[in-house]
């Protein structure tokens, strides 16, 4: 692979430098391709790549595929076909590696945009979900002054998820004082909201002592919000439970800036991870390899300070 | 003799090159019913739609009460009180009698938003009872009536939509190509009726005995060209046929070939029909002719392999698939032995196979690949019986077979039929036209209430044998 | 007047000419390449398969809107079977007879309780949509549990001299040529013709509608299947909803190809030309640039143009 990047490179340069063909004169060709343009966190990733693609000049082709995962393999195809310098997805690598070996063979770079490492990519650039559940979990343990019971929101049957249960148990493992009172994993089928909600209310009725449950850690949003309407229901909004979710979406949002028990989320930085996909996809046009297989966008822990920007 | 109402003059009228009407001359008397006659694709229907401001003529002089005048459009031809009543009728089923005659007119309101029912019923019963019909109510949903009683209710529409030009005119197009006999004595009082109040009727009919019956004088369309027009008193039948065919008819039935051979082709259901036997199936509309044939058909499938062969009654509907090719038409039924093992498509031998069966019953088309959308109703009606005989049947079934054909067809087809006994075919023939099942037949079972009454000699008179589709003895006083 | 018949029965052929000929005039280096071909028929290998099945319904005069689902559903049953440890074998052969169950159900509602097409398609649509997400629990099946062999199906071919043919073209030409010769070529397929030419006439010829209309749903349900099994190759993994996108391009293709014959009828041959008129533009307006939303409004015109001459035409003759 590194080999084939290093030819790659070293073909356009030659080229570059003897300006023999056409398409080293010109702007860079790179291809966006993704099935989900229709989703926010998309569209975030793809308006800050075309900024930074238009400072540097490039000629952008976004590709929505609506849904289709091997439209975006016969588009990738396609895109080899146009010869275009790099293509970026936004799709699980693993579903469309026919056309990543595809572009492979044909020497072409492919970056994943929050897609998923694969051999195949370049690169693929997201959050770290290892820092995110960090962020969150030690806010939870400064909060609560290293001691008392913490219940655990967590799904294990997903990848990206699991990772931050697992440094959440370790942060908390690593206070003497803290116990993990129950660690649940709910019904996601609606969000997660309806059962996390319901899962609460069962902790709540057989910890009835106020301070019997000092925090709620959530892996993700949905959870968190379920605690926080059975707590405010149960009429313990005001033992101080401190809530805490990943993801920053706008209903946690609201519900930080509120300031109640909803108290802190972590926010990908969008922007940021389409920003530093240009950025990588500028790096190896100009010649550079990248050896991380997957480049981590810093994220922003989101509380009541800064839940409404 | 007083200026008439309507009169057509050297009316022509080509399509691409083609002339479809060359000088036709009509000339229509006010308090008369007159009828356009002529064998499919004599112009006929270019000639209507003339005069309903469709098609627009190449040159004609048209004068309405002597004075000149101009068809433009369907408006103009509405003001000068010419109504049409189409062949397809077009009825709104699932509303009554009352609204479907007053639907041109807008309903009356109560109040300018309610529907003033009572006089809707008033209006639309007065209307009915202008002709003469008392026997439907209005309020009756459309769908619940016969073929010929909403025909009925589509005249008393016609007659209804005045629009400050009353109706003078009404142009009826085969009118009774789906009534039964009773219908068609139920409109010849609503025409006598529309002639007593001094209205005419352009009456568009293949069918001579009915315009003897009905008609004052004729006009007869042969070639695009009006050959003949005159009272229709001093005319006889087969002069007419004459006319219009262009050849001299001897006898409207081909001569009887072959006797009966006595061996028993069909039993059941109280009838016996033996090899090269024709019995016809007479009776009242209703009475089981139809499901009678269904039953002695039964499985298609089984049918058609044990040597029966059915024409059924509607020939659109049931009998082609007017968007296939002629040839797929015919062999149809027939694919287990024109294929491979019953399974592979053998296209060229099916196509001679049936352009030889078309040849058997005079088929008059370009190709056997053409479409059977694209031939006239007789041809078409050639494909279907092409169809029912390539199996060589040893039983017929015919389902008024001569339905909304024109003269000629009709006399090819009486001389299949006919042929096809001398080889000991049996058939079976419905129909509602009583001078063709005793000029047909052999013997003619009548049907009441969905059995078989009688079956008497076919050497019988009209009659007659309509005393006995009404269940009386043959020589009772006729109603 | 002349000219009116010649453009209703190769308006469409003329317009497939002309957006193959523009294409070629924009990308005069990579659309009209053996390489550029081979993969215009990979990437619509599933749609030809969906769409010749179609075509068998649409002969009969009758539709099916849940080949989308079915293909998903067939996907889905492999993956989890895969999953579950099964060899390809058998995981591709229950998918395939889930096929085959679906359109049957199918047929029986519409051929023997005689529900419209329309909406006992539609129903089953949902069904075996709801089917897929239970089958699965929502999630997409990928990753290990799907055997090396049956992904590399998709990206494998057939080497002829320079160029490799792919396996998903060869499938796909495969059905389309049985489908032809079934429908053309066999007693089955005339009769399936006169199903759709006139269900009674062909009903009073002997022709077993009932059992007819079994065996043609059945074999689109069979070809939504196998599309099904096809995409979930060539993505290596199988989602509830992938193969949704098919059935609308299905019916599209099969409308297209229908303007093209005397009498309206649908012809396999014209459908997969309709097919390539849908994906020719999806190769060729993804190379050119073209923003993909401009390119749908664009597909959705050329049927429609397509459509209203083979129409227009149609009307002015009768």
């Amino acid at each position: 692979m590194l080999k084939r990047i290093l030819r790659t490179s070293a073909v356009v340069a030659v080229a570059a430098t003897a300006g023999l063909t056409a398409s080293a004169a010109l702007a860079a060709k790179v291809a966006v391709i993704t099935p989900y343009l229709a989703q926010p966190g998309t569209q975030f990733y793809v308006e800050a790549f075309q900024g930074v693609a238009a400072e540097k000049g490039w000629d952008v082709n976004v590709i929505d595929t609506q849904g289709d995962v091997a439209a975006v393999i016969s588009r990738i195809e396609d895109m080899v076909t146009q010869n275009v310098d790099a293509i970026v997805i936004n799709v699980d690598p693993a579903q469309v590696e026919a056309g990543l070996q595809v572009a492979a063979d044909a020497g072409i770079p492919v970056f994943g945009m929050d897609a998923g490492a694969n051999p195949l990519l370049v690169t693929n650039v997201t959050s770290n979900g290892y820092q995110m559940a960090a962020e969150t979990s030690s806010y939870v343990a400064d909060r609560i002054e290293g001691k008392g019971n913490v219940v655990m929101f967590i799904f294990d049957a997903f990848p990206p998820v699991q990772v931050r249960g697992v440094i959440a148990r370790a942060v908390f493992g690593n206070y003497p004082d803290i116990t993990i009172l129950d660690q649940v994993t709910p019904d996601v089928s609606d969000g997660g909201i309806a059962d996390s909600r319901a899962k609460m209310e069962a902790i709540l009725a057989a910890n009835p002592e106020p301070g019997s449950i000092a925090a709620v850690w959530a892996a993700w949003d949905q959870p968190a919000l379920g605690a926080l309407q059975a707590i405010e229901d149960a009429g313990r909004s005001d033992e101080g439970i401190v809530i805490t979710g990943i993801d920053a979406n706008p209903q946690a949002r609201d519900e930080i800036a509120k300031g109640g028990n909803f108290e802190a989320s972590v926010a990908q930085d969008f922007h940021g991870i389409g920003a530093a996909t240009a950025e990588a996809v500028a790096r190896v046009l100009g010649g550079d390899t990248i050896k991380q297989r997957v480049t981590y966008v810093p994220t922003k822990l989101i509380t009541v300070a800064n839940a409404t920007e | 003799m007083a200026v008439p109402l309507l009169e057509l003059e050297n009316v022509s009228k080509s399509y691409a090159g083609t002339p479809a009407l060359r000088q036709v001359n009509l000339s229509i008397g006010a308090g008369e019913v007159h009828a356009l006659m002529g064998e499919n694709g004599a112009g006929k229907s270019t000639l209507i739609k003339i005069l309903a401001g469709v098609v627009a003529p190449d040159s004609a002089t048209i004068r309405v009460d002597g004075k000149a005048v101009q068809i433009e459009d369907a408006a103009s031809a509405h003001r000068l009180g010419l109504r049409f009543i189409h062949q397809e009728l077009n009825v709104v089923p699932a509303l009554s009698v009352a609204e479907n005659i007053v639907m041109a007119q807008g309903y009356p309101r109560r109040g300018g938003i309610l529907v003033d029912w009572q006089t809707l019923n008033r209006i639309a019963k007065e209307a009915l009872e202008r002709l003469g019909v008392s026997h439907i109510d209005p309020r009756t949903r459309m769908a619940r009536l016969s073929t010929g009683d909403r025909m009925l209710v589509k005249i008393s529409a016609a007659l209804l939509s005045s629009d400050g030009a009353p109706a003078r005119l009404y142009v009826m197009d085969e009118p009774t190509a789906a009534l039964t006999r009773e219908e068609t004595g139920k409109l010849f009082a609503v025409l006598n009726q529309i002639r007593a109040s001094g209205s005419s009727v352009l009456y568009v009919s293949h069918r001579i005995d009915e315009v003897m019956t009905m008609c004052d004088r004729a006009t007869v369309l042969r070639d695009g060209q009006s050959v003949d027009s005159g009272l229709l008193s001093q005319i006889t039948h087969d002069d007419l046929v004459a006319l219009m065919t262009g050849r001299t008819v001897s006898e409207a039935y081909p001569p009887r070939l072959a006797e009966p051979s006595g061996k028993i082709a069909y039993d059941g259901h109280g009838l016996t029909v033996r090899r090269g036997e024709i019995v016809g199936l007479a009776g009242l509309s209703g009475s089981g002719q139809t499901e009678l044939l269904r039953t002695i058909f039964g499985s298609p499938a089984r049918a058609w392999r044990t040597g029966a062969a059915y024409v059924p009654k509607e020939r659109r509907g049931e009998g082609l698939a007017l968007g296939r090719p002629i040839f797929e038409n015919i062999t149809l039924p027939h694919l287990g032995t024109l294929s491979l093992g019953g399974a592979m498509l053998m296209p060229r031998r099916e196509r001679l196979f049936a352009a030889d069966r078309g040849e058997d019953v005079r088929l008059r088309a370009a190709s056997v690949k053409q479409s059977a959308r694209q031939l006239s109703g007789g041809n078409q009606q050639k494909v279907v019986f092409a169809k029912a005989l390539s199996g060589d049947p040893s039983l017929l079934l015919l389902d008024e077979p001569t339905r909304g054909v024109d003269v000629g067809a009709k006399f090819d087809i009486y001389s299949i039929i006919r042929e096809m006994t001398t080889k000991g075919m049996a058939v079976i023939l419905a129909s509602s036209d009583l001078p063709e099942l005793i000029g047909l037949c052999d013997r003619i079972a009548v049907m009441r209430s969905g059995r078989v009454d009688t079956i008497v000699d076919a050497r019988l008179t009209e009659d007659a044998l309509l005393n006995l589709c009404y269940g009386r003895g043959p020589n009772a006083e006729a109603a | 007047m002349r000219a009116l018949p010649i453009l209703r029965r190769f308006g469409t052929l003329i317009g497939f000419a002309l957006i193959v000929a523009f294409l070629w005039w924009r990308l005069p280096d990579t659309f009209m390449t053996a390489r550029n071909w081979l993969n215009i028929t990979q990437q619509l290998s599933m749609l030809t398969v969906v769409a010749a099945g179609m075509t068998v319904v649409m002969v009969m005069n009758d539709f099916d809107l849940s080949v989308g689902s079915m293909a998903s559903l067939a996907g889905i049953v492999a993956a989890m079977l895969f999953s579950l440890g099964y060899p390809i074998w058998a995981a591709v052969g229950v998918a395939l007879l889930a096929g085959l169950a679906g359109g049957l159900f199918n047929g029986v509602l519409v051929g023997v309780i005689g529900i419209l097409p329309f909406v006992a398609t539609l129903a089953t649509m949902t069904m075996f949509s709801g089917a897929a997400f239970i089958v699965s629990g929502g999630k997409t099946i990928s990753g290990r549990v799907i055997p090396e062999a049956f992904g590399n199906f998709a990206r494998q071919g057939l080497e002829i001299g320079p160029v490799t043919v792919p396996n998903l073209s060869m499938v796909a030409v495969a059905v389309v040529a049985l489908v032809w010769v079934l429908l053309e070529q066999t007693t089955f397929g005339r009769r399936l013709y006169a199903i759709g030419g006139n269900l009674e006439a062909a009903h009073l010829s002997g022709v077993p509608v009932r059992r007819f209309k079994l065996i043609a749903f059945s074999l689109t349900g069979l070809s939504a299947a196998l599309a099904g099994l096809l995409y979930a190759s060539r993505v290596a993994s199988a989602n509830p909803t992938q193969g949704s996108g098919l059935m609308l391009n299905a019916i599209a293709a099969v409308f297209l190809g229908m303007t093209m014959s005397e009498e309206g009828e649908p012809r396999v041959l014209a459908t997969v030309l309709g097919v390539l008129i849908l994906g020719v533009l999806d190769n060729g307006l993804t190379q050119m640039n073209v923003d993909s939303y401009v390119r749908q409004i664009l597909v959705g015109s050329i049927i429609l143009v397509a459509v209203s001459v083979s129409a227009l035409s149609r009307s002015r003759r009768s």
